[in-house]
């Protein structure tokens, strides 16, 4: 397939968290606030003046200082990050929104405000307590949450716009950006998709990190591009797969797996789009504060949620996702030390596997992309079983 | 009551609390019953537990 | 009488292992066969304490006798079925160990308590098996049996006294984790065949495996889980919900509970709706006197521990180490208000621990060098961690985080505010309230050890514990600022083989040689194999 125009350029974007358009818009006046979690509303870190960026720590191989403070022992991605902050990779932010998603990430944004690594004017760190069920009880405790942590702070702090009207015109936004990355994503479902895992990946990432205004026209060029993008004459991969898990904020991940032939379709991941790109309906009768924490409660698939609905929710999911975009099995990834992804990997994949006749591969991987030749292996490997299960279902030897 | 029968009985009850004493005390003095649990039931408990057949399963 | 056994314990006192330690003629360790953690002959502390000590083994047995007695049938077929029963038969070598080094008034305190341990869970374990449906029991039967997760406190289902509560993975992995060693390695194992990684928490991947090796007792109609009091335990619900096939209600009350204005409307919802749940599912209603009784009883409990701490803070106590924190944990999670002994113990404790005071009585005939405070989740595989630091070094555990847990009294009178005391008690739950849920937890450690005029600090060191982990270095750069000794102490919680016992030690050995350059106080327990103990 031909290039896309503007994928360096996309790839370049990744290459630091304080990249070029995130300094575009600090120079137009706007704030930048962090986020690591889905947890925290992305679109209300869009509301007038400010900007969403999901941190990353891109390149970060050895984070031997974060290591210093939280041990070698804890999730790789958020001593990552705090290692990013302490060498000055986020000095550019106005705050982080954090979530005490997992004991980890807390720590992590605790260390923030105790180490205060993040040089800028009035920069703060604040934690929301996130719910673990999806039902009423626990929607008003993650409004409550957000309202203190999230909203007042931006009141206070910046003077930000948190009316309804304002977040009307957020969601508005939002939608858009949305719209225009789940007919890229869809077209995955395709036989012989125009568009390839990584690509996707990469185009997914730099909505999550750059302004959404600034980001929107090039993703936007990149949508009509693809409209017309020829695609390779034959599928050029041997499987489909759906790839599902915490944190993969690594593009070369999804490269790596497509270069063992298996074409990652649907990204179920932290950071991916499934979900994370779904449009914010606003029912009647209801604020848009409500629309978007109802949204964010309803769509959230972490696997920290302990209620059955939940529970049966994200694993339905995953069929239908396995389903929708044609897939022939799953990679199960978990971030090591994650304790969440580390049992929901087990159920998941017998789910899966044993309830449901779907191949299940699951690894355990760092933060950076190391042990690539043992991932290499196993991907390999699933790609051949999964060949060879299509070659005896279609009556061959 | 005859003061014999009482001082027989009483005697009687003193002997078996003496020799209960002495066994338990001694019992417990020397571990006995650790040593007979440790060395003797436990590893046949185990045994029993190794060949037992689990239904280990998700479900 | 005086003189003689006066004169007798001058004639033994060379069998007496401190005498021994003393004196250069040996020590603790010399009664014991290598490796087994079994002693040759029990150890002789004179006189009057070893007859003590030998009148609550027979104390101790006569219960177990009781137990069996009460439901033969159903105990044999639990040795038959379930592996972690056979653990329960350490029982005797759990409690020696617990108390070796004990003497006079604090030998009293920890029997007293430990005895009033052993009558309710033999009571506990006997009730379980006898309506156990695995074991035969009828659906029938076992209907108005409530299982709910461990780190749930019973304390709420005291308003339904026509329910017995249980602690589902009380008997199965937590406490006989305490007593035998080597028993979860088994259950961790089965977790990881079926793929769970080793990094997790071991403790909750204990109860994974016994989830999935099918050992859980089967009881009652429904259950409650809970989010308490972490991450792995949040996640290890998903198997247990699977496997024991039940109803269940997610009483996922707040993580960062000290958020007032905002977490405790929403625990208190959480406990309403756990009630509301209970009424629904086991055709009952909640009882306010019911309740009201056990909160005046919990109340008493609470007040005594108050005033036991008081003590504590001045050194002249007999609540000490281990056997203060065993039945402060097992109180406060199993029993709250719930069984009038404790009361009584308390009662009788309390008489002694005044008079303690009262004639300046020094614990361990005054041999404490060091006032530590025991920060973290404690290795459940060397729960006599405590009475090994004194015996070797004469370091006093004062107090340990665990006893920490909510200590707010319950209101007897207004249901309004009896409930939000209920939410507030259960969120400050065991390790929950320390060990995750925000930085103010965990930082509270400083404030806790200087009021009980600790000049040290040992942090125990879970190696899978992800909420301590994450501010493992700011601890001790706060310890050195702050003047306290402070040793983390590495352990694997429920696995023995990552970090043995002995690992443990040498953590203590270290610091205590190498930075303070002390002696021990009984070099025997310094360095040795317990590896094959339970």
């Amino acid at each position: 397939m031909k290039d896309l125009k503007h994928l360096i350029f996309f790839e370049d974007l990744l290459q630091d968290a304080h990249n070029e358009l995130v300094q575009q818009a600090i120079d137009e006046g706007k704030r930048a606030l962090g986020y690591n979690c889905y947890y925290v509303p992305e679109v209300l870190l869009n509301l007038d003046g400010c900007f969403s960026t999901r941190l990353r720590a891109p390149r970060c191989s050895s984070p031997d200082v974060a290591t210093y403070y939280m041990t070698g022992r804890t999730c790789p991605y958020v001593r990552s990050i705090l290692e990013r902050a302490i060498e000055g990779g986020y000095n550019h932010l106005s705050c982080i929104f954090g979530s005490e998603s997992c004991a980890a990430m807390e720590r992590m944004e605790e260390q923030l405000y105790l180490l205060k690594p993040v040089k800028h004017d009035d920069f703060f760190v604040t934690i929301i307590d996130p719910p673990l069920k999806g039902d009423a009880t626990n929607l008003e405790y993650y409004k409550t949450q957000i309202r203190k942590h999230m909203l007042k702070a931006m009141e206070n702090v910046f003077g930000t716009d948190t009316s309804d009207a304002a977040m009307r015109r957020a969601i508005e936004k939002f939608n858009e950006l949305c719209r225009v990355i789940t007919e890229i994503g869809d077209m995955r479902k395709l036989p012989n998709p125009p568009i390839t895992g990584y690509e996707f990946h990469v185009i997914q990432l730099v909505s999550e990190v750059c302004p959404h205004d600034l980001i929107l026209p090039y993703l936007k060029e990149t949508l009509e591009e693809l409209k017309t993008r020829e695609p390779e004459p034959e599928f050029p991969f041997r499987a489909r797969v759906v790839l599902a898990g915490s944190e993969i904020d690594d593009p070369e991940f999804t490269k790596l797996l497509e270069m063992c032939g298996a074409m990652v379709v649907a990204d179920r991941y932290c950071f991916g789009s499934l979900p994370s790109r779904e449009e914010i309906e606003i029912r009647d009768g209801e604020s848009a504060f409500d629309a978007i924490c109802r949204h964010y409660l309803h769509w959230n698939q972490c696997a920290r949620f302990m209620d059955g609905m939940k529970i049966d929710q994200r694993h339905n999911e995953l069929l239908r996702l396995v389903k929708d975009y044609n897939a022939d099995g799953i990679v199960y990834e978990n971030m090591k030390f994650c304790e969440f992804w580390s049992y929901e990997k087990v159920l998941a994949s017998h789910i899966a596997t044993n309830e449901n006749g779907i191949p299940c591969c699951t690894i355990e991987k760092e933060y950076a992309l190391g042990s690539v030749g043992q991932l290499r292996t196993r991907f390999q490997a699933f790609v051949e079983s999964l060949e060879i299960k299509k070659i005896n279902a279609e009556g061959g030897v | 009551m005859d003061i014999k029968l009482v001082a027989k009985i009483i005697g009687k009850l003193g002997l078996f609390g003496f020799l209960g004493f002495v066994g338990t005390f001694s019992l417990y003095m020397f571990n006995g019953e650790n040593k007979l649990i440790y060395y003797v039931i436990r590893p046949l408990l185990n045994k029993h537990y190794d060949s037992q057949v689990r239904d280990k399963r998700i479900v | 009488m005086g003189k003689i056994i006066d004169h007798i314990d001058d004639k033994l006192k060379v069998f007496d292992p401190i005498y021994r330690a003393e004196h250069g003629l040996g020590g603790q360790r010399d009664r014991y066969y290598d490796r087994t953690g079994v002693a040759k002959y029990r150890e002789w502390r004179g006189v009057k304490d070893t007859m003590y000590d030998y009148t609550r083994w027979l104390i101790n047995i006569m219960s177990m006798v009781k137990m069996v007695a009460s439901a033969p049938i159903p105990i044999m077929k639990g040795f038959w079925e379930y592996r972690w029963m056979g653990s329960y038969l350490g029982t005797f070598l759990f409690i020696d160990r617990l108390f070796e080094g004990y003497r006079d008034q604090e030998l009293r305190v920890a029997h007293l308590q430990m005895h009033a341990i052993v009558v309710n869970l033999t009571k506990r374990i006997a009730y379980i098996l006898s309506h156990d449906r695995r074991l035969g029991a009828s659906m029938e039967k076992s209907a108005n049996l409530l299982p709910m997760d461990e780190t749930l406190p019973a304390f709420f289902t005291t308003g339904f006294p026509d329910l017995y509560p249980v602690a589902l993975q009380t008997l199965p992995e937590f406490i006989i984790c305490d007593i035998d060693q080597h028993i979860e390695p088994y259950y961790i194992d089965v977790a990881e065949s079926f793929g769970l990684p080793a990094d997790v928490c071991s403790r909750c991947a204990a109860e994974t495996g016994v989830a999935l090796d099918d050992a859980f007792p089967i009881v009652g109609k429904a259950m409650i889980t809970t989010n308490m009091p972490c991450n792995a335990s949040e996640a290890t619900s998903m198997f247990q919900r699977r496997r024991i096939g039940l109803p269940d209600y997610v009483a996922s009350m707040s993580m960062i509970h000290n958020d007032e204005d905002t977490a405790l409307p929403f625990d208190r919802k959480i406990m309403e709706e756990t009630i509301a749940f209970i009424e629904e599912q086991y055709n009952t209603k909640w009882n306010w006197k019911a309740y009201f009784k056990a909160a005046k009883n919990f109340n008493e409990q609470n007040t005594y521990e108050l005033e036991k701490w008081d003590y504590m803070k001045t050194g002249y106590t007999a609540e000490v180490g281990i056997s203060e924190t065993l039945y402060k944990l097992f109180e406060w999670q199993s029993v709250n208000g719930t069984d009038p002994y404790f009361n009584k113990v308390d009662r009788k404790v309390m008489k002694i621990l005044r008079k303690c005071y009262e004639n300046r009585y020094e614990p361990f005939g005054g041999k404490t060098r060091h006032r530590a405070f025991l920060w973290g989740p404690s290795a459940v595989y060397y729960t006599d961690f405590p009475t090994w630091c004194q015996n070797a070094w004469g370091l006093a555990i004062v107090l340990n985080m665990d006893s920490t847990m909510g200590f707010n009294m319950i209101d007897t009178e207004d249901p309004d505010r009896a409930l939000d005391d209920l939410a507030l008690l259960t969120t400050k739950a065991c390790m929950r309230h320390m060990a995750v849920g925000g930085w103010d937890n965990i930082n509270a450690v400083w404030e806790w050890a200087h009021n009980f005029n600790c000049d040290m600090v040992l942090m125990n060191d879970n190696i899978a514990c992800k909420g301590m982990l994450g501010v493992h270095s700011i601890m001790e750069e706060q310890a050195r600022d702050l003047g306290f000794h402070f040793i983390f102490i590495e352990h694997d919680l429920e696995d023995s083989r990552t970090v043995s016992r002995q690992n443990m030690r040498d953590c203590v050995n270290q610091y205590m040689s190498i930075v303070l350059g002390e002696e021990p106080l009984d070099p025997t327990i310094i360095n040795f194999d317990d590896s094959e103990a339970y």
